[in-house]
């Protein structure tokens, strides 16, 4: 069992979803992770990632730039960053490490940061909380089963991976090459069979939530009928949940099914909880610490299930 | 390796009968696309795997692949003027699965940074700019999910810029070094008055 004390401290990235619209996402990953002894300690100052579609359709160079200022605060802390969001990811581990690799980037940048008395040096690594999760060597499967109190038995649970914390895999540095897999991983369904819950798997699994790259923006209609057809095969297959670990696609999935019942008039009523949220309720925290009344979808039939 | 029929120059003039090449079209363009966009654009034989992995293709007329080949050919006003490039959802399963290893995700993202530059740009990506340079974030906080925050024993505002607002000013001096700033007002205000 887990040693006490925290083992592992990182600079804690919020993004914008997960604090302003999904709160409980971020209170549970603090409390979540703080019994796997890992203490995720605020990132003071941070902004916007700044979001990869909307930033880098416009100005790839601002967004370098946007990014490696959040990047600057965590080298100043000396501490490498956790973060909770796909998006995020794309931003910040994928500008770090264009920086780390690019002279001629990291020198552009760093002309735009001296007008802030900033400079990036390339000094820490990124990481995302699922990776951290999946991870023996800071969490891993195991860690995660012996920490639960209130194991989610029953409950059948489906995973939206979302697109950018693993694509694309050739980009990507993860130690366990099992993340790499971007066709049919299986990774997170490790993690929910963890909670006690049973992972279930269904017809194009990979499939974006349709919210990326500015288009939930640009054409609703076209964006919530990706999130459609992904719920379609959801509801082919009966699952009490999905589970997400990307506040976006959440908010798409969530949010997405009032929209998707407004425009086209199906409602399918699917509780989305990020990963977090419900290695929360597996931990014993209850709805209301986790702020689940804040989802657009009521989340109600699947806590029955389980609580 | 295979031989060539010819001399050298026989097979530079034989080959370049064989480019298409209409009268719109502007090399520069596919230079540009490359040195943005980081990626060997021009080595798209034109599969389709990407329009075939494209989860905006079965519901539109975007085709990738489309895309590709005008970058190829130079076609730029072609390209960069059809609505369709602000379709792509950017989730990298063509770049995934080019058998070539060219990332088609990242051309179009390099044509979208072109066309900006001729005023092409959906309203909605300047209001995200706009948003992050007034409050630092793209989704900023607001009074019902500052309630929310108290009561899971969070601060009402998270500690980033809105906790620390004294942080926006670099992050303004940052976008202002790209005027990137107003450039979104302006074209904001001529679309909108």
């Amino acid at each position: 069992m887990a040693e006490s004390g925290a083992n592992h401290k990182f600079a804690f990235y919020l993004g914008c979803i997960a604090p302003n619209r999904y709160p409980g996402c971020e209170s549970a990953a603090i409390k979540t992770c703080k019994k796997l002894g890992i203490e995720l300690l605020p990132l003071k100052g941070a902004s916007c990632c700044p979001a990869p579609g909307a930033f880098g359709s416009i100005d790839l160079n601002v967004w370098y730039a946007m990014a490696a200022r959040n990047l600057v605060l965590a080298e100043q802390m000396k501490m490498d960053i956790a973060l909770l969001c796909n998006g995020c990811y794309k931003s910040i581990w994928e500008v770090n490490h264009k920086l780390k690799h690019n002279k001629d980037l990291r020198d552009g940048v760093n002309e735009v940061l001296k007008e802030i008395d900033m400079e990036y040096k390339g000094s820490i690594n990124v990481y995302h909380i699922a990776e951290l999760l999946y991870n023996p060597k800071y969490v891993g499967p195991e860690k995660v089963r012996d920490s639960i109190t209130n194991p989610l038995t029953g409950a059948r649970i489906a995973v939206h991976y979302g697109c950018h914390l693993t694509k694309p895999h050739k980009e990507r540095e993860f130690e366990d090459e099992v993340m790499l897999n971007t066709e049919h991983p299986v990774w997170m369904e490790e993690l929910v069979a963890a909670l006690g819950a049973t992972p279930v798997e269904y017809r194009n699994k990979m499939q974006c939530c349709g919210a990326g790259g500015g288009v939930r923006g640009y054409d609703i209609v076209h964006s919530l009928d990706i999130t459609n057809e992904k719920l379609i095969n959801l509801k082919e297959v009966g699952v009490d949940a999905l589970t997400d670990i990307c506040p976006f696609c959440q908010l798409q999935f969530d949010r997405g099914q009032i929209e998707i019942q407004e425009k086209f008039g199906v409602s399918y009523n699917l509780p989305v909880l990020h990963y977090c949220e419900l290695l929360g309720l597996a931990q014993g925290m209850s709805p209301q610490d986790l702020g689940l009344d804040l989802h657009g979808i009521s989340c109600e039939p699947f806590l029955q299930k389980v609580l | 390796m295979a031989r060539t029929k010819g001399y050298p120059e026989a097979l530079e003039k034989k080959l370049r009968d064989q480019r298409y090449v209409r009268e719109d079209s502007n090399p520069d363009f596919l230079k540009n696309v490359k040195s943005i966009s980081r990626t060997i654009a021009h080595m798209c034989y034109q599969c389709g795997t990407c329009t075939g992995s494209c989860p905006s293709a079965p519901r539109s007329s975007y085709r990738i692949r489309n895309f590709m080949r005008r970058a190829v050919l130079g076609l730029e006003n072609e390209a960069l003027t059809d609505p369709d490039l602000w379709l792509c959802t950017t989730c990298y399963s063509c770049t995934d699965r080019c058998p070539r290893d060219i990332a088609p995700t990242d051309v179009i993202m390099s044509m979208r940074n072109l066309a900006f530059k001729r005023d092409i740009v959906p309203v909605n990506f300047l209001k995200t700019v706009q948003a992050i340079y007034s409050s630092g974030h793209g989704v900023p906080n607001n009074d019902v999910n500052r309630a929310a925050r108290e009561k899971l024993g969070l601060t009402r505002d998270p500690p980033t810029t809105h906790m620390y607002p004294e942080y926006i000013k670099g992050i303004q001096t940052i976008l202002n070094h790209y005027k990137l700033k107003a450039n979104a007002d302006r074209i904001v205000k001529e679309r909108e008055g």
